[in-house]
């Protein structure tokens, strides 16, 4: 049942990442790499064995109920480079846009309170094995690249977690964007420069692949299994389901392999969302509680997909959130319960039926859809014109200036301009670095126009 | 000659554009006749030369002997606050809604650090109390001039400088727009002086030729009452005639003059042009129309860029529409700009663009005449009248302003002509001139001879 994959050699990787920062070593490496890429497999399965009899016989301890479903717990982990209040005096005079220190605080708040007790948590669950934890990851390019310039031991410790070979990591867009839509070939880039990084950071080829925000549609689907991809996540949209379980494995109707990965809205925003809300009548969710809940959810599989930041930021350790995670696979494994990655159920289970799913869906908002991204004018505008650049930016052969045209492609930038009211409208406010969405906006078009007048002298 | 003048804004505490309308004709003014202000707030550290200001929210230190005061201050100014301490009650605050109308900050006046001269006397905020005035004057010593109880304020203003009036020796009472009418008829009233108004902006500008209510009211009634109305230009003589329907032998229109400023160049990355629109995002000043206008300016020419600068209750409604005609990248929004902003705004631009709905007068133009920046304006501006080689177009005339702009932009010979021209117009603009008017005003109109 165990791919290859799932287990890792984590020296062989560890020492392979390390030098994944180091430019110089690029080369050295990627000869080495193309002369022993055999090894890797063989070595997994060496090491699989010498740690499979302890798993099994802790396993064997609990009795594991071949008629529950198990669960899949994916975590993104994402930080955008947020603008700062670039002004119309910039223009013309400020080639940079970010706002360096509000980032770096960002990514230090979020290292602390998420990151690092995060990937301490999960490396010792994995370890530990109960219901043979194990859980798939994302983690952005652009995160991957603030971790490196200004958090090592962040990415360290994200490696590290990668090497207990409980982990298996998925790839999306290194730059989380949205822009499949406009153009493909964009589109396809920023996945192969992400598996580029995934293959310098953690040493491995994601087979699945979940595009910003759990972002599914046929067409992206049909494209992500052209790109080579066994599975795709997505979410489970009621009116596409039409009545039928999320818990189950689907295919896109112009997808022949591709499997969809559904995501159980509920019960994943159940940790994600309502966890620490004390207004929330089952508040406070115990370890035990959900896992009755997952239990009796049917189906055959329970995909819980959330942002890893839910872990310590959205919901903070006062909440418990720590707690109930570190408790969690134990209260899942007496029931009998067990857990899969990503592929490992795409490899267990077949596809349950079609999913035809025409209009983008997303995990995002209330609403599912593509409106935090788009929908009013601001929105429309600022991610129109970043997109349509494209041919003008590629042509100067300029890779700084391809980096920084692809950076303001990140779906946050036109999150931020989101007027959305309501349930919705707080978590933008929440998450907004600007007193509102028109700041957002205006900073965003300011930086725009400069770089519109540097491509004009290029 | 002595001349009572009733402000409401004034520098530095709100620079909106009355209060740099009063300062520059105060100044002026003080020179040729005796002249005092009553005004709700004055930052007893900001002194105008022969000019004495009265504020409400400093009577604590002010007595009721004149003559004492005015020997004891003569070679300073002729302002009658002291006793001890009042530097430290300056407040060095600014009023955010108000100064973000135009930017502006004063840069000419004499700052004192304190005034430490005593003087015997009764207080006038004694006299002041025994009336039962005390609650009407801690208004004044919020931050806020306008806002909701504006209303409250104008008859408490009213009240307490009629009170005020009465112990003061002068032959013409002059109010500055409608929240000083009040004050102005009642001072007539009770002294039997004669009102003279002054016009500044009116109802009609701000709120559109439907606007009614107890603000209209009040400025229908004042200029009725009055015996000579001066409008800031002709364009706004014929509101008050033909709107307001006051009678046309006592209206009489002088136009505001500009301070010189120093003005500079610098450079600016906008190759192909910079148009600004300059001024409070409000229905009155147009900024949708400049929208309009950089939308039709776009289609032939995609490179030029164009910026608004400053705020109002309509900045993210125009933002979106800005959006929404796809003109993002080419039309940015600065926000509040401070008076040295302003000035480096100016010294990129290329052209000036002021499609006001209805503007009084509109300093603003003239600025930018000043930094030697060809304008294009409303019709319905009373500074039409006086950059009389600027182009004109009316307000809703999108395509008029845009054809102006592409011509001034495009054009360097009509650019070099239009500038020059307007260098000329703005020399005209001078608070001496305007000064000179109006003591011919009220020589002619009032028979009070200076």
């Amino acid at each position: 049942m165990m791919k290859g994959f799932l287990t890792r050699l984590s020296k062989v990787l560890a020492s392979d990442s390390s030098e994944g920062s180091d430019k110089n070593a690029k080369a050295a490496k990627a000869a080495e790499e193309t002369t022993q890429p055999p090894a890797v497999p063989d070595k997994v399965a060496n090491t699989k064995k010498k740690k499979a009899p302890k798993e099994e016989k802790k396993v064997s301890k609990i009795q594991v109920d071949p008629s529950l479903q198990p669960i899949c717990f994916f975590f993104e982990a994402h930080q955008p480079n947020r603008l700062k209040p670039y002004s119309f005096f910039d223009i013309g005079n400020d080639p940079f846009y970010e706002d360096d220190e509000l980032n770096r605080k960002l990514l230090d708040e979020v290292c602390e309170v998420s990151y690092l007790p995060a990937n301490k948590m999960m490396t010792e669950l994995i370890k530990e094995g109960k219901g043979q934890f194990r859980i798939s990851l994302s983690v952005s390019g652009v995160l991957l690249e603030q971790l490196e310039l200004n958090r090592p031991d962040v990415l360290k410790s994200f490696q590290d977690l990668h090497a207990t070979g409980g982990v298996e990591i998925v790839a999306e867009t290194y730059y989380h964007s949205m822009g499949f839509h406009r153009s493909k070939e964009e589109f396809k880039e920023q996945v192969e420069k992400q598996l580029e990084k995934i293959k310098e950071v953690f040493g491995v080829r994601p087979k699945a692949f979940r595009h910003t925000a759990c972002v599914y549609y046929n067409e992206l689907a049909a494209f992500v299994e052209s790109m080579g991809f066994e599975s795709m996540l997505g979410e489970a949209v009621g009116w596409i389901l039409h009545g039928r379980e999320a818990n189950r494995l689907y295919r896109s109707p112009n997808c022949t392999t591709l499997k969809a990965h559904l995501r159980n809205g509920i019960l994943s925003d159940d940790v994600a969302f309502r966890f620490g809300n004390h207004a929330w009548p089952q508040h406070p969710l115990t370890a035990e509680k959900f896992a009755t809940w997952c239990q009796t959810n049917g189906g055959e599989v329970v995909n819980l997909f959330m942002d890893y930041e839910c872990i310590g930021k959205h919901q903070d350790k006062d909440t418990g959130i720590f707690e109930f995670f570190r408790a969690f696979p134990a209260a899942w494994e007496k029931l009998g319960g067990r857990f899969v990655t990503v592929s490992e159920s795409a490899a267990e289970l077949e596809v349950a039926g079609e999913y035809d799913c025409h209009e983008p869906t997303s995990w995002a908002d209330t609403e599912k859809d593509l409106s935090p991204w788009k929908g009013n004018a601001m929105q429309e505008e600022a991610r129109r014109k970043i997109l349509i650049i494209e041919k003008q930016v590629k042509s100067k052969n300029n890779p700084e200036l391809l980096h920084q045209w692809r950076k303001m492609q990140t779906a946050e930038h036109f999150y931020f301009m989101s007027t959305k009211g309501g349930e919705s409208g707080k978590v933008h406010e929440r998450l907004r670095p600007y007193p509102s969405a028109y700041e957002a906006y205006l900073y965003f078009m300011n930086a725009l126009s400069d770089l519109q007048i540097r491509l004009d002298e290029e | 000659m002595k001349v009572l003048m009733l402000g409401w804004e004034f520098p530095p505490l709100i620079n909106g554009g009355l209060g740099i309308a009063c300062l520059g004709l105060g100044r002026a003014m003080a020179q040729q006749v005796e002249l005092s202000f009553i005004l709700p707030k004055v930052d007893p550290a900001f002194l105008v030369d022969q000019l004495e200001l009265i504020g409400l929210n400093h009577l604590e230190d002010r007595t009721i002997d004149r003559e004492k005061v005015e020997q004891s201050l003569a070679d300073v100014a002729n302002v009658k606050w002291v006793e001890g301490e009042v530097a430290s009650r300056m407040l060095p605050y600014q009023l955010e809604e108000v100064e973000r109308a135009q930017g502006h900050s004063e840069t000419t006046f004499t700052t004192v650090e304190e005034s430490k001269k005593s003087l015997a006397g009764e207080k006038v905020i004694d006299r002041l109390r025994a009336v039962g005035l005390d609650e009407r004057l801690a208004m004044f010593r919020d931050d806020t001039l306008y806002g909701d109880d504006v209303g409250e304020r104008v008859w408490a203003y009213a009240q307490v400088a009629a009170s005020l009036a009465e112990d003061m020796d002068f032959d013409i009472v002059h109010a500055h727009d409608w929240m000083t009418f009040v004050a102005g008829m009642e001072i007539k009233k009770r002294t039997g002086k004669p009102l003279v108004l002054h016009v500044h902006s009116l109802n009609y500008d701000r709120g559109g030729p439907d606007a009614r209510g107890w603000i209209y009211d009040i400025e229908k009634s004042a200029m009725e009452a009055a015996d000579l109305v001066i409008p800031v230009s002709r364009y706004t003589g014929t509101i008050c005639t033909g709107h307001y329907g006051i009678d046309a032998s006592k209206v009489h229109f002088v136009h505001n003059g500009a301070d010189p400023v120093k003005t500079y160049r610098s450079k600016s990355p906008f190759k192909h042009g910079l148009v600004l629109f300059l001024g409070r995002l409000t229905g009155q000043k147009g900024p949708r129309f400049f929208l309009e206008i950089a939308a039709k300016v776009l289609e032939k020419n995609p490179g030029v860029y164009f910026v608004m600068a400053g705020t109002g209750e309509k900045m993210r409604e125009l933002i979106e529409y800005g959006a929404f005609k796809d003109v993002g990248d080419r039309l940015h929004f600065t926000g509040f700009l401070n008076k040295e902003k302003v000035n480096k705004l100016l010294s990129m631009t290329d052209v000036y663009c002021m499609p006001s709905v209805s503007e009084p007068f509109g300093l603003s133009a003239i600025e930018a005449a000043q930094y030697g920046i060809p304008a294009v304006i409303s019709k319905q501006s009373g500074v039409a009248e006086v950059m009389t080689h600027a182009r004109h177009a009316d307000f809703w005339d999108v395509n008029m302003m845009a054809e102006h702009i592409n011509e001034l932009l495009t054009d360097p010979k009509a650019r070099e002509e239009a500038i020059q021209y307007s260098l000329e117009d703005q020399k005209n603009c001078t608070w001496e001139a305007a000064t000179e008017r109006i003591i011919e005003l009220y020589r002619d109109q009032l028979g009070i001879h200076n």
